[in-house]
């Protein structure tokens, strides 16, 4: 089934590149034809590490960080889970990495060369070691393709990269040079091969050699010695790194502590060097000398979510009635009074996720700007003066969805709407969200590899879509979603993401409410970490290092 | 007695039949769905694609067939594989079982080598200063949280010590201290309530058999003090106390669970506490099985020892 309504006349020639590794990091950052997706102009994702002015990193050490939740299982393919990836992502790289910034750069693939609008011709870098010593060639990478589509257990079956990219298939040119074939022209691909979460490369017969649940073999900066669920993952230096400079850290090590006083306990003991922390525990342990809080944005922000199907009529179903619920919310009462003042607006696309989202600047001032007054008259124009009840879901855990909900019931009861505040666990949660039984529910977005990931969901195609409003138009929406997914020119499709943002800012289907902050807080030997905008920990294994 | 023990086993068999059956069906009362759950909330899985990745993970077919599965490899030892990450539940079990059990025995090791004596000198010192001060601490020991005591105690030694116990699980064949100081401060916030319940337990029966009239005419022959507290008095004050040691191996496994999280220990309470998060139906029910299991036979050996230490009971 075609997710094109209609063509919207942009073109999407097939554009032909071969770019060398130098050219590849000249053109990340600028507009280039599929050279990169989340952040082809510099995004403001960038946060500073913790690292002294001037203080050149040294070789050697291990760091000992704490995990909130068990990685549960390390396989390579058809994982879902964050916590995962950040048990496995020391080991696994892909073709194309991101930078701090959210810039593509080459990885394990050298170069690229896109030989038609369905065809992508991969060059991969030669003497590329796996940990097993074994070279990196196209075979291997043909395998993992295969992988990405069909992910064994216990990858989840049902995660297949085609979810993300329509790759078809895949063809070993020579010993390093693999085909990716597409079924369209799309523009997603660069992005999740750069985010490697789906996308590893392994070495062929991997499954067969391995318990891949808890064993693994990539070419990643660090080997794995041991994972032992719900306890600590053990990692070592890869001798054999293709980055001859990197990593800087002799060993890492995760422990999994769940419990955020046990996490506090353990940092102020010397046991670990470092670990995530709330915004209540990171203003108590800023004033403690002996350790430093490092903060950034994330990708996950929270949004507000309302359902609109047929043979349902609720007072949301009319659009003034939403957006009168968007200009009643107090964006920025809600960062300080849950946030202590750490956080952003945001829009459908998450602030620092490349050029794509709109400006704070903009959401402020017109699509999120807090006018009671305009919220009442639009109020009062649906012939909703009088108010109406309502039932919000959001999860239990963690505080901070039960906090903002309270914040909201406060806010949207001046214009009469009574928000029924209804706290699930997240199985539960994440259950009837994905059903779509709900009224509304303050819920999150986390990371995408490209930003289709965050408006594919107002594409018709979409079977969320279905699940949530089937009762919502907006063809110039979908024209604009459907198109921007197949558009390779970064230029183009710019443009056309950000209309759909406004256009969306308008119909209010789902109400982006702000983005949170991250915060770590680590040991000053630790140098060189950063909070990572797509919510992983990158830091521990590009950049850290200790001192002393 | 050999007669009683059969007897007593045999009725283990519809005990656990039963809770077999109630805690499948409880499992799948839960709220949410695991394939909702191993998708991440994947909003591009079609209802087709999720009712295949069920046919895979066997949860498919009726009631009856599922439990039929699944009981008829538990009982030979095979409990299916973990949902989450396909391991078999039996080797996870396997892994986690020991962590636990160590830490409900010194947890009752503490509990009954500190409750025991205090029970004792609380009674026979009655309405002295130890006394008060022995109740006053046993009425703070059964109002604790254990979680908030193990928290106090992680943030207690870190702050005054800058010491955690490691983070690592030791097992204790390995490195004996290592092991010893890594389940000290769980040990301890597990046991505090047993602690205070088995302290007041012996304190009331001690006092009841203190006044009865054979300890009376122990005393009247001039028995010494000592031999009459503790050969005459606390033999037959502790029977009540087996059973309530017995059943408080319950209350300490379902403690377990929080602490093992709190001290980030991979035992058995962490793993269900995990696996209920994640709807991981075959950990949940093997282990709720397992702990129910072990509850059961505790409170069998304790109907034993009770019939040991008073043979009228298996008399009747």
């Amino acid at each position: 089934m075609s997710d094109i309504p209609k063509e919207d006349g942009h073109g999407d020639s097939p554009i032909e590149r071969d770019l060398s590794r130098r050219e590849l990091l000249k053109k990340a950052g600028q507009i280039g034809a599929g050279a990169v997706a989340a952040g082809s102009l510099i995004g403001s994702a960038k946060a500073a590490p913790a690292q002294r002015p001037g203080a050149t990193p040294k070789r050697g050490g291990k760091v000992t960080w704490a995990l909130e939740r068990d990685p549960v299982h390390l396989a390579p393919f058809g994982a879902t889970l964050t916590e995962g990836h950040w048990g496995k992502s020391p080991m696994y790289e892909s073709f194309i990495e991101w930078d701090q910034s959210l810039n593509e750069r080459p990885a394990l693939a050298e170069s690229y060369k896109i030989v038609d609008k369905k065809t992508v011709d991969f060059t991969l870098r030669k003497g590329v070691k796996f940990h097993n010593g074994k070279e990196l060639t196209a075979a291997d990478a043909k395998y993992s393709f295969e992988l990405m589509e069909n992910p064994p257990s216990p990858g989840s079956a049902v995660v297949k990269l085609t979810n993300y990219a329509a790759v078809e298939g895949t063809e070993v040119r020579s010993k390093y040079v693999l085909r990716v074939k597409l079924k369209n022209s799309d523009a997603r691909l660069f992005g999740h091969l750069a985010w490697n979460r789906y996308t590893p490369m392994v070495p062929e017969g991997l499954y067969q050699q391995v318990n891949v649940g808890r064993e693994g073999i990539g070419t990643g900066p660090f080997r794995l010695l041991e994972f032992q669920p719900n306890s600590h993952v053990e990692y070592t230096r890869h001798q054999r790194y293709w980055k001859k400079e990197r990593p800087y850290l002799d060993a890492l090590s995760f422990k999994v502590l769940p419990d955020e006083q046990a996490r506090i306990a353990a940092l102020r003991a010397g046991a670990i060097d470092g670990g995530t922390f709330s915004a209540d525990s990171v203003a108590v342990l800023a004033r403690d000398r002996n350790l430093r809080v490092l903060k950034g944005p994330t990708a996950a922000f929270r949004e507000l979510q309302m359902t609109i199907k047929p043979g349902d009529a609720k007072p949301w179903h009319d659009k003034r009635v939403r957006q009168a619920v968007n200009f009643a919310i107090n964006r920025q009462e809600i960062i300080d009074k849950v946030y202590g003042g750490n956080g952003l607006y945001s829009g459908h696309v998450p602030p620092g996720y490349g050029p794509w989202p709109l400006s704070q600047a903009e959401l402020k001032t017109k699509y999120e700007k807090f006018d009671l007054a305009k919220a009442k008259s639009l109020m009062t124009a649906a012939g909703m003066g009088r108010g109406f009840s309502v039932t919000m879901s959001t999860f239990s855990a963690p505080l901070d969805f039960a906090q903002i909900s309270a914040v909201i019931k406060q806010q949207l009861q001046r214009i009469n709407i009574n928000v029924n505040i209804e706290t699930q666990e997240g199985g539960t949660f994440g259950s009837n969200n994905a059903r779509g039984t709900f009224e509304w529910d303050l819920t999150q977005r986390g990371m995408r590899g490209d930003v289709d990931g965050y408006l594919s969901e107002f594409n018709p195609s979409n079977p969320s879509y279905n699940a949530w409003y089937p009762n919502y138009r907006n063809v110039r929406v979908w024209r604009l979603v459907g198109n921007g997914k197949i558009q390779l020119d970064q230029a183009k499709r710019l443009p056309m993401y950000k209309q759909a943002q406004r256009l969306l800012l308008e119909d209010l289907v789902q109400v982006p409410l702000i983005a949170t902050t991250k915060f770590h807080v680590v040991r000053p030997r630790l140098q060189g970490m950063y909070v990572a905008f797509s919510d992983f920990l990158t830091g521990l294994h590009t950049s850290a290092w200790v001192n002393g | 007695m050999i007669g009683y023990i059969i007897k007593r086993t045999l009725l283990l068999v519809p005990t656990l039949f039963g809770v077999s059956v109630g805690i499948f069906l409880m499992v799948r009362l839960l709220p949410g769905d695991i394939i909702d759950i191993l998708l991440g909330g994947d909003i591009t899985a079609t209802e087709e694609v999720k009712q295949e990745a069920r046919e895979q993970l066997g949860l498919t077919g009726s009631y009856p067939e599922q439990y039929w599965n699944w009981i008829s490899g538990a009982v030979q030892g095979d409990f299916g594989d973990s949902l989450r990450n396909a391991e078999p539940v039996s080797a996870i079990l396997r892994d986690s079982l020991p962590i636990t059990l160590e830490l409900v025995f010194l947890g009752l090791l503490f509990a009954v080598v500190v409750g025991v004596p205090l029970g004792v000198i609380s009674a026979i010192r009655r309405d002295s200063a130890r006394d008060y001060a022995a109740r006053v601490a046993g009425l703070v020991g059964v109002s604790i949280p254990n979680f908030w005591l193990a928290t106090l105690l992680l943030l207690f030694t870190s702050k005054v010590f800058g010491w955690v116990p490691p983070l690592t699980y030791v097992s204790p064949f390995d490195d004996p201290l290592e092991n010893l100081s890594q389940f000290i401060l769980p040990s301890l916030a597990i046991s505090v309530f047993t602690l205070a319940i088995v302290m007041r337990m012996v304190r009331a029966t001690m006092l009841e058999v203190l006044g009865q009239d054979y300890v009376r005419t122990a005393r009247a022959k001039g028995v010494g003090k000592n031999k009459v507290v503790y050969r005459h008095a606390l033999r037959n004050a502790l029977i009540p106390v087996i059973t309530i040691v017995g059943f408080e191996v319950g209350v300490l496994m379902s403690g377990a669970a929080i602490v093992e999280i709190i001290f980030g220990l991979p035992g058995v309470g962490n793993q269900l506490l995990q696996a209920i998060f994640n709807r991981d139906y075959p950990m949940i029910q093997a282990t709720t099985l397992v702990i129910a299991v072990i509850f059961i036979g505790f409170n069998l050996i304790v109907d034993v020892l009770y019939g040991i230490l008073d043979p009228r009971i298996t008399a009747v």
